[in-house]
């Protein structure tokens, strides 16, 4: 396997005006992606989602670790990532606030295009198949973003990652600011433009039913480690770490009788990353907790192909509940209950495959 | 409209807010009826510009700016709110009727403590001495599960993460004991985690106290696990009420089907229940509001605006075609 993306070992602090203490916002992240894959990163706030993301597009410089892409190191200095002219690209959270209220649409999503020294008809052309490509009407290239709803303002931030072509593409909690209809079409269409093109997703969020259906891998994020990762259905189905099984218990699916079972139910919040603590760093919320987990922190233990977890009581964490696939018994109700006719016996075409 | 027999609590009454404009005004909200029970949490799902946060506000008597209050009662207590003067209406609000809404930090006062912030409430609402109104904040501070509240009451705001601001913003609403609260999407954007803490909390309270919820959301899965009946809102009308259950499990309105067709991860169930977006908004003068989206529409329905029927015992839906699950 020929990864694009490797993260190893990283790290990131902030210093704290005035004082010698450092917010430990990274702790030891390493993951890979590969091509045409997506990896969803998932954690509360605070959990260092975000800042692993910024250090990958080149927003931050870690305090260490590396970031490689393609097998090249582009996180030692600044100069690194030449070169690397739209490969990696990004999509943040509010697409009001990311785009440029004065500039118009065609210029926002072109702009991306300017270091790479390419002609202005070049440059046209990739613009317009751009904004075809996330199914907006080419007249509103003259627009501004005020005059366009906030999930046709996501499309244009889409549109403008996408302008490059890039390889890998960091969607920092691209759906979360939309309404239920606009954030299902943003996931069509990022599940569509990857199969187009194979492009790799990062895709950061705490929608997990939504992390659920559009990622392959998944890595849950606790004060800044992953503490457990590995193919999605694996991780949903049976976590083995009180963490995810805890986060995973608290969403909530539209159906009033599904629910995801789980014997760890989160108490409190996450706590300061400033004084970490000397063992694991879930011990003072989890209901598994032993005096080991206090003092030491557990080492990376692997649970099937791909699965990882950091826990001593991984085994009776994924014990305690049967194994259940709730997202997809979910989807099966969801066809069985909309999948109706009218009582005028107008048929809804609804085909089950 | 008779929904259940037992006397509501409060009571919506064919309630008309418009925002006037330059040559038209803007019916935002177009006659709506709701009846809340004592104890009872009544969800309130739709999109954003439905027109949830004017009912919300309209409820207390206070429209966004621009807002109009045409027509309608709200009949809280035996009296209409919406008739009261100002300052009957004032005592009224924060200590009988509570809202909480989301971003707390805006709604905190970022100059004064958390606790004399609280103790505020009690002191204007229930007349209690500064010693008594300190000991109830730090009372509700320890109901709202603030960890080491002693220490809080002395935090400015600033000094909060998001889910503790959010529950001090609960703490305030409910200090007084307030028979009725609105909850305008105060879970949203808190993570999870806490979203699932204050759910329980809020639902304990309401439980506890015996009071009712008006609960307003655009996470239609709160919805189906917290609230005892779900209303679906759609261009300043309720299109569906009903029982969680016959909601979500037998939804009638072609609306309520494309909202759940929306969070169902399914795009042929999406395209079953949704019209290709023309990018014109029509406003629908006649008949239905929804029918311009609606995917099973006849030629009536852009005629005749539907009537608000009752489908089976306690499931209303304003549509002339409503779906069977017969």
């Amino acid at each position: 396997m020929n990864a694009i993306l490797t993260v190893e070992n990283l790290f990131k602090q902030f210093p704290i005006a005035g004082s010698k203490q450092v917010v430990q916002a990274i702790n030891d992240v390493s993951f890979s992606i590969q091509p045409g894959e997506t990896l969803g990163l998932v954690g509360e706030s605070g959990s260092g989602k975000t800042t692993v993301g910024r250090c990958i597009i080149g927003l931050l410089e870690p305090s260490a670790g590396t970031i490689h892409f393609h097998g090249k190191l582009i996180s030692d200095r600044r100069g690194s990532r030449r070169g690397l002219a739209g490969k990696i690209q990004f999509v943040f959270q509010e697409p009001a606030e990311s785009l440029d209220p004065r500039m118009k649409i065609g210029q926002s999503i072109s702009e991306p295009l300017l270091p790479m020294k390419l002609d202005r008809t070049t440059r046209e052309r990739k613009t317009l198949e751009a904004i075809r490509l996330v199914r907006l009407d080419p007249d509103l290239l003259d627009d501004y973003p005020s005059e366009l709803s906030a999930g046709q303002q996501q499309r244009v931030g889409i549109a403008r990652a996408m302008v490059t072509q890039p390889e890998l593409v960091v969607l920092d909690e691209p759906t979360s600011a939309l309404d239920p209809t606009a954030r299902a079409e943003i996931i069509d269409l990022l599940q569509r433009i990857q199969a187009e093109r194979n492009t790799a997703y990062l895709f950061i969020s705490h929608d997990l039913s939504t992390v659920r259906f559009i990622s392959h891998r998944v890595a849950v994020m606790y004060l800044g480690m992953i503490v457990e990762q590995g193919d999605a259905a694996d991780v949903f189905n049976r976590p083995h770490h009180p963490y995810a099984s805890g986060l995973l218990s608290s969403v909530l699916l539209p159906h009033p009788h599904l629910k995801i079972e789980s014997s760890v139910s989160l108490k409190g919040e996450i706590p300061s990353p400033i004084n970490l603590p000397k063992g694991c760093f879930l011990a003072s919320r989890c209901p598994f907790v032993i005096d080991r987990c206090r003092t030491e922190m557990p080492p990376m233990s692997i649970v099937g192909d791909g699965h990882f977890v950091y826990c001593f009581r991984h085994e009776d964490v994924a014990a305690s509940v049967p194994a259940s696939d709730t997202f997809n018994v979910f989807m099966r109700e969801a066809e069985r209950i909309l999948g109706r006719r009218t009582s005028t016996g107008l048929p809804i075409q609804i085909h089950s495959n | 409209m008779a929904e259940t027999s037992a006397a509501p609590l409060i009571a919506i009454m064919d309630l008309h807010v418009d925002f006037p404009g330059a040559n038209e005004s803007k019916e935002v909200l177009k006659g709506v009826s709701l009846t809340v029970q004592p104890g009872e949490i009544l969800g309130l799902v739709g999109e954003s510009g439905a027109g949830k946060t004017t009912l919300a506000r309209s409820i207390l008597g206070v429209p966004p700016t621009s807002g109009r209050i045409a027509a309608g009662k709200v009949i809280f207590e035996d009296r209409n709110i919406l008739d009261l003067p100002e300052p009957e209406l004032r005592k009224l609000r924060g200590s009988r009727l509570s809202i909480v809404v989301p971003n707390p930090r805006a709604e905190l006062n970022p100059t004064m403590t958390v606790g004399k912030q609280i103790a505020a409430m009690a002191r204007i609402h229930l007349g209690v001495d500064r010693a008594e109104a300190t000991r109830l904040a730090l009372a509700i501070l320890r109901d709202v599960h603030i960890p080491d509240p002693r220490r809080r009451m002395n935090a400015y705001p600033h000094e909060l993460s998001g889910g503790m601001a959010q529950r001090v913003v609960i703490a305030m609403a409910l200090i007084c004991d307030p028979a009725f609260i609105i909850s305008d999407d105060a879970t949203s954007g808190l993570d999870v985690t806490v979203q699932a803490q204050i759910l329980s909390l809020l639902g304990g309270l309401a439980a506890d106290h015996g009071s009712a919820m008006l609960f307003i959301t655009r996470d239609i899965g709160i919805a189906a696990h917290f609230c005892d009946r779900v209303a679906v809102m759609y261009s300043g009308e309720i299109m569906e009420l009903a029982s969680r259950e016959n909601l979500f499990l037998r939804p009638a309105h072609p609306y309520t089907l494309m909202l759940l067709a929306a969070f169902s991860h399914s795009p042929k169930l999406r395209d079953a229940w949704s019209v290709p977006e023309t990018g014109v908004r029509q406003t629908q003068k006649e008949g239905c509001s929804y029918s311009s989206r609606c995917p099973i529409a006849q030629p009536v329905c852009s005629e005749r605006r539907p009537p608000f029927v009752e489908i089976r015992p306690g499931h209303f839906a304003r549509c002339h075609f409503p779906v069977s699950h017969e």
